[in-house]
């Protein structure tokens, strides 16, 4: 049987993400009254999560056609219904066209 | 004035209510959310106290989805940190819209309330302006930081009963929420060009380091250089325009 209540290596990932996430929120009010960044620097900031979001699913998502029409899918109705409702419609979709392709 | 600072009229635990009133629909909406991180979480070994200190400590949901799937898939801590860091810095630019509402409060108090700036507590909080109160943040974030740490604790228990998230489509969860994050971002025909630098940087480096969150960071400064080169010119006044 496996008695392990929990991993000290995650918990050490753990603390050190929380404490960096944190930082992020605290940041952004603390940053604003004493940095002025130019228009290159903030063009980056603003585009970052964005551009990390899409290299999170860019290779998983196009791993195969089924996976690439179905999030295509998602894409497209992400902004028309909620988010859990988009999210389950995709998988949906995904189980479909696993099936067909 | 219109800092967080509770004026005198308000009632604070109307404000308190008030807040945990506003926080119901999205609880609803993220506990299957947490639940599914949850039983992905006990699918890729971690335990329920696992979870319930991530939940605890993190309380981010992408990049809790983000730390279980590159912890199940054995990659380095420091890869996983680095991920959620670039997951989470839309936080700096989520509190720097936040700014008014923080200016003259004291550092400690600003601290602890920004723990708790989720997406959605700062869209609410946005959205209540110059109204907004202490009370009412935490009424949001305190609602939000329960039911997510009960969901993704309860999902992690019931884990071992989702027998193959593949074969149900769940691995597919993880794009989808990813995609739905991305759609909500979106701001005109101006954000492709990063994006489709980020996906074929990431594309390029998966294809020569499979599995490692390598292609997350090529990615990430792939857009990030992109944007800086065509925002290089632009004030904030004419991107408005």
């Amino acid at each position: 049987m496996d008695t392990t209540l929990f991993d000290p290596g995650l918990l050490g990932v753990i603390v050190a993400a929380g404490l960096l996430t944190w930082m992020t929120r605290v940041g952004g009010p603390w940053l604003i009254a004493r940095v002025r960044l130019g228009p290159a620097a903030n063009a980056a900031l603003e585009a970052t999560p964005g551009a990390v979001l899409v290299a999170l699913v860019a290779p998983a998502a196009l791993s195969r056609p089924s996976d690439a029409i179905a999030a295509l899918f998602v894409c497209l109705i992400a902004r028309r219904v909620p988010m859990a409702l988009a999210v389950a419609l995709g998988v949906l979709a995904v189980v479909i066209l696993r099936r067909l392709l | 004035m219109t800092t967080i600072t509770l004026p005198s009229p308000v009632s604070v635990p109307r404000e308190v209510a008030l807040g945990a009133v506003h926080a119901l629909p999205i609880l609803a909406g993220a506990v299957p959310f947490g639940l599914l991180l949850g039983s992905l979480a006990a699918k890729a070994g971690l335990t329920p106290l696992d979870m319930g200190l991530m939940s605890g400590i993190i309380f981010a949901g992408s990049s809790q989805f983000v730390t279980v799937e590159m912890w199940g898939h054995g990659a380095p801590g420091l890869a996983v940190i680095a991920s959620v860091l670039l997951v989470n810095l839309r936080h700096l630019l989520m509190g720097a819209t936040l700014a008014p509402r923080f200016q003259g409060v004291p550092p400690v108090r600003a601290a602890l309330a920004l723990f708790f700036m989720t997406d959605e507590v700062w869209a609410l909080a946005l959205r209540r302006g110059g109204q907004l109160t202490f009370a009412y943040w935490f009424g949001v974030g305190l609602t939000l930081y329960v039911g997510w740490l009960c969901a993704t604790v309860a999902g992690t228990l019931a884990g071992a009963l989702v027998s193959d998230p593949a074969a149900w489509g769940l691995d597919f969860t993880f794009i989808a929420v990813f995609l739905c994050l991305l759609a909500g971002l979106w701001s005109g025909a101006g954000s492709l060009p990063p994006w489709l630098a980020s996906a074929a940087a990431a594309l390029a480096v998966h294809s020569l380091l499979p599995g490692g969150p390598w292609h997350i960071l090529a990615g990430a400064v792939a857009g990030g250089a992109v944007a800086a080169w065509r925002g290089r010119s632009a004030t904030p006044g004419q991107e408005a325009k």
